[in-house]
Order: C-alpha cells, then structure tokens, then sequence
C-alpha cells in the first residue's frame, strides 16, 4: 500500500519562519486597519452545513467544495467563504443588536482547483462586512478601508477598482432572453471577449440595450468612462446608477491617490449576490486579484433577516507573496545562547527568562558540553555564548 | 507608466510564425525572435515587447499567473483548459474546426450502447456530449487520434479538423461539427488593467493590421 505520509494534500503548504514572519505582519495590520474602525473580530467554524453555502443568490458547484459527512450523514463542507456564514451569525445570533453591525474576520477558506495549476486550495481571507446599511456613506467607508489595505501592501503599485453590477442587470433585463443566455453574455463580458460577445448580441437584435452591453466590456479605465458611458446610456435607472457610482468615484479621489482607483464597468462576477457597488483590487506583478468585495443586499433575508450588507476580503497569502519579493524579511538571529553547567540547569532557564524580560531573544543550550554549544552558536550566527555556573552566573564569548 | 516590457507568450510552431508575420506588418523588427537560436525569451525593444515561445497549454498557465501579460493561443487550447484572463482578440488565423468523426457510413447514435470517444481534448468532448445529455466513456490519446476508430477501440473522435484530408485518407468522415477554432489574444487580467494604454495600444495595432 502507497503511504501518504511525508507530504500534504495538493493545494496546500507547510509554511515556515520568514514566511510566517511576513504573514503575521500582514495580519497584525490589517487587524489594525479593521479594529480601528471599529470593526470587531470573529471566528466561525472551519466546517458548516453544506446548505450555508447552497443559496439562491450564491451557491459554489459541488465540484469545488470540500466535503464530508457529519455523524448523521448530513452534509458538511469545509468553509469556501466567510461572508456566508457571517450573514448566517448576523441573522441568528446577532440578530438582536444594534445595527450597523461591524465585523471582521480571518480565517482560511478551502476551495478545491483544477490540479497542477500552482493554485492553493487553502487561502486565509482577512475582511470586513458592514451589516444594516444601505447608504452611501456605508459604501464609502468599506471603499476607502479597501483603499487603505491596499496602499498598506503598495503604496504605489495597487489599484482598487470599482464598478456597479446594476449596469449588466438593467441592460439584460431589457432583453427578451432566456437565463442561459443571459448567463452566456455575462461570461463573455467577464472575460472581455469582444468578438465572441458581439456575434451573439448580433443574434439578439440591434437595440439599445444590445449597444451597450458590447461596449460594456470596453468602458474601464480613469474618469472618462463615465463620460463615454453616459453617451451611451439613455435609460433613466442607468443613468442614476452612473451618477451614483460617479460621485463615489469624486468621492473617493480625495484620498489622493491619483490615477489608482479605477472603474470598470465590465464587472460582472457573481451578478445575482452583489447588488450595487462592487470592488477589486490588485497589486502590480501578482496576476490575480487580492481584494475582492462589494454590496450584497440580499443575502441576509435567504437567512431570514433582510437588511442591507457591504463588505470585502483580502487573500493574505497572496499580499504576503507579494510583501516577501519586496521586503526583506528575516527571522531574528538570538542575541545569546545560555550554557548551564551540571547541576545549574534552572538558573540557566531562569536566566534565560530575564534576559527575554529586557527584549532580548536568548536559546537555552540542550548540548551537554560547552563546545557543542559554541559550535552551535558559530554555525547559526549567535553572537554570545553565557554558561552559567553559580547561582550568579558567568559569561564567556564565542 | 512601467518601463517594463510587455511580455507575450506566443504558442511555438505555426502560430507563432503567424504572429511574427503580423508584429512585422505592424512595423515591428523581429530579428531577435526569428533568429532565436535555443533561447526562449526574445526581445523586441522597439515595441518595448519580450516574446516568449511556450507550448500552447503553457501560454494560458503563463498569462493566467501573470508571468506574461499577453499571449496568443488557440481557441481549441482555451477550451479545453478553461481557466481566468481576457480574451481580447480573435486574430483570425490558425482556423480550423472540432469535430465529431468517425467511420465513413457509419450511423454514430444508432443503437443503445454507450459510446466511447477517443480525443486529445477530454474536457471539450465531455462538455460537448454533456450538453446533448449523452452518456460517453471518453479515452484520452495522446497521438494520432484517427487510429482509435480504426482498431475499434472508438466509437468515434472528437478532435481538431483543418482540411479533413487525414481523415479522409483514413476513411473517416466529420459527423458534426463542434466549434470553430482560431488564434486568440488572451491577456492577464491584472496587466489589462494595470498597463491599459500600452495594451489597448498594442490591440489597436494589431486588429489594424488582421
């Protein structure tokens, strides 16, 4: 029998020294961005009901889900996503509070990818949901967090960029198409395949709506797509989705990053979760997205509770890649190594604990002699070598 | 914004040749990438460009991580590996089509069996009877896929056609036509964004030039 017992499951990693190092940085940031907010932490369950995940407005293929079965051969998934079961604690636990609820979270969600693709299957997510508002100062508040998260991984390098799903709504639901085709056109728009998209809308018909949907794709970029844009629209709901997405856009250029904040027009993943504003964001020389997020207005009331909801989240390992290119991060190198002689080995540990009181980070020898350990300690770079032979203790250098 | 070269992947052999043809119609010296050599990364500092020669399934690996920013890959490749980035331009070359084909006169959904598929592209010919709602047991071949029907290890095979002459020869014959199929600019969707002007500038060249 083939033993699987020296290395891990494809899509995931042991991760060691630096790269924690650089991960929990990360983390300790964003934690500090979050909670200085006033958003407030929390944890949900690695597995939940496979039903948590399955929603009218949001559901994963059961191909890309980790599952199992609980004890009573209900089904069970590992979380693909914390938004979920986040709406389920707002509508269940928190239900009762005050609203806008504030709530951060991170934790790794487990997605099953095409093998060999160097893609993980265990990604741990940093983000923030604001619960129980819908107004613009809700959007600009998870807008302009996203923004300083960004600008914490590149000041210079990222970009957030914005757009509204109600474009692609409106203009399909102006449309007599079935929902296949429908979901054919967003595909085609998802991945900008201009040709592709213009021969079926070509099939539909020549209208307005058919217009716009082809130049859908094509209007991303700074300020003048709003200019093009609002050529091209001629429907009064459409207009009013511009205009809002418009002075959010102002809004958003006095944080003063010039030219980093960006629309796009031709967002249209997850077209029946999100509901208004939605978000990426990526940093120069990762080939993906790092953060993602948006308005979802109508998840909460699939859990019962219907209020409005905005939020996004950052892949930490993906910010943490791209910190550890940048930056050089090492693992502290200990100040000193503590030799006990026979018999003093508590006042060695001891002493090593004072020494860590001052801020310093010190080894306590295992070796049973002095030249082991001063070996030791030349091989790893440690500069100090203290044995300690009385209650007192001694020094002596490498 | 970046003086960076914009890197393109190109697939090695016949669409790559044709990419060449059209960089050079568009004006640019590609000396560098016709007198390759061995090496794999070619520059073209005129356009600001760097090619690089990958097999066709690489060139969407590269783009999708962002190794590259652009590439240029056959539509055939693109469906059977799926897979995130734009897919900007049909660049109208390197057609042909997939098929269905099988033995000449043979009637391929008669009877009650379930049919076996021989074919290089698994994944498109699973989706492809998947939407008919057909049950098939598909066997991947790696080489010439005509054979599997002829030692009757297939029922038929679901593969590329350019002019049917192989097939012919073989006394096979196209049962039904699956999807066209052409060269294709794909390009990482976080360099579409973050380098837009050159990209757009480079896009606007080249569907000028088609």
């Amino acid at each position: 029998m083939k033993r699987y017992d020296l290395i891990t499951p494809e899509g995931t990693k042991d991760i060691l020294f630096e790269d924690c190092l650089i991960r929990r940085q990360v983390e300790d940031n964003m934690r500090m961005i979050f909670s200085g907010m006033g958003y407030s932490e929390v944890v949900t369950p690695g597995i939940e009901f496979y039903d948590v995940f399955n929603l009218n407005s949001r559901h994963f293929p059961q191909e890309i889900l980790y599952k199992l079965t609980d004890s009573k051969g209900r089904l069970i998934v590992l979380r693909p996503d914390s938004t979920m079961p986040i709406a389920r604690i707002a509508a269940t636990r928190l239900r009762e509070a005050d609203l806008p609820l504030r709530l951060f979270y991170s934790q790794s969600v487990y997605l099953a990818n095409r093998s060999m693709t160097g893609k993980s299957d265990e990604i741990v997510q940093m983000g923030i949901e604001l619960i129980g508002s819908n107004s613009k100062k809700a959007d600009l508040e998870v807008l302009s967090t996203a923004v300083e998260v960004l600008s914490f991984c590149d000041s210079e390098k990222f970009r957030l960029e914005i757009g509204d799903i109600g474009f692609f709504r409106e203009l399909v639901s102006q449309l007599d198409v079935d929902l296949i085709t429908a979901e054919n056109i967003r595909t085609l728009i998802e991945v900008k395949n201009y040709p592709a998209l213009n021969d079926l809308l070509d099939s539909i018909g020549d209208n307005s709506a058919t217009r716009a949907l082809k130049q859908l794709p094509r209007l991303f970029g700074g300020e003048e797509v709003f200019e093009k844009a609002s050529k091209l629209f001629c429907d009064e709901k459409i207009e009013k989705i511009l205009s809002n997405l418009k002075s959010v856009y102002n809004d958003l250029s006095k944080l003063g990053c010039n030219g980093k904040i960006t629309v796009d027009l031709g967002i249209v993943n997850r077209t029946d979760y999100y509901t208004g504003i939605v978000m990426k964001g990526y940093l120069q020389g990762y080939g993906e997205e790092v953060l993602s997020g948006g308005r979802y207005d109508k998840l909460l009331s699939e859990f019962g509770y219907d209020v409005p909801a905005t939020g996004f989240a950052v892949n930490i390992d993906a910010v943490a890649d791209f910190k550890k290119k940048k930056e050089d991060c090492k693992c502290k190198i200990p100040d000193a190594i503590v030799f006990a002689e026979k018999g003093f080995e508590m006042e060695a540990l001891m002493r090593c604990r004072e020494m860590k009181k001052n801020g310093l980070v010190v080894e306590n020898s295992v070796f049973h002699s002095l030249e082991e350990t001063q070996r030791y300690a030349q091989k790893k770079g440690i500069s100090k070598v203290i044995v300690v032979y009385g209650s007192s203790g001694g020094n002596g250098n490498v | 914004m970046s003086e960076k070269p914009l890197r393109i992947a190109l697939t090695k052999g016949r669409l790559e040749k044709d990419t060449v043809e059209l960089l050079e119609k568009i004006g640019f010296d590609c000396t560098a990438v016709r007198e390759k050599g061995r090496r794999l990364i070619l520059p073209i500092p005129q356009a600001n460009l760097e090619v690089v020669l990958a097999k066709a399934a690489d060139v969407i690996t590269y783009v999708e991580h962002g190794v590259c920013d652009m590439g240029v890959v056959g539509k055939d490749t693109i469906m059977e590996m799926k897979g995130k980035f734009y897919e900007l331009a049909d660049l109208g070359f390197g057609k042909c089509k997939f098929a269905l084909a099988g033995k000449k006169g043979h009637d391929f959904y008669s009877g009650y069996d379930v049919k076996v598929i021989a074919t290089k592209y698994p994944n498109v010919a699973r989706s492809f009877f998947e939407a008919k709602g057909m049950d098939v047991e598909i066997v991947k071949i790696e080489g010439s896929v005509e054979l599997a029907p002829l030692l009757e290890l297939s029922d038929a095979i679901v593969d590329i056609v350019e002019t049917g002459s192989t097939l012919r020869e073989n006394g096979l014959e196209v049962y039904e036509d699956i999807a066209p199929v052409s060269a294709r600019l794909i390009v990482n969707m976080v360099s579409m964004k973050i380098r837009k002007q050159e990209i757009e500038n480079l896009i606007g060249l080249i569907e000028a030039n088609l």
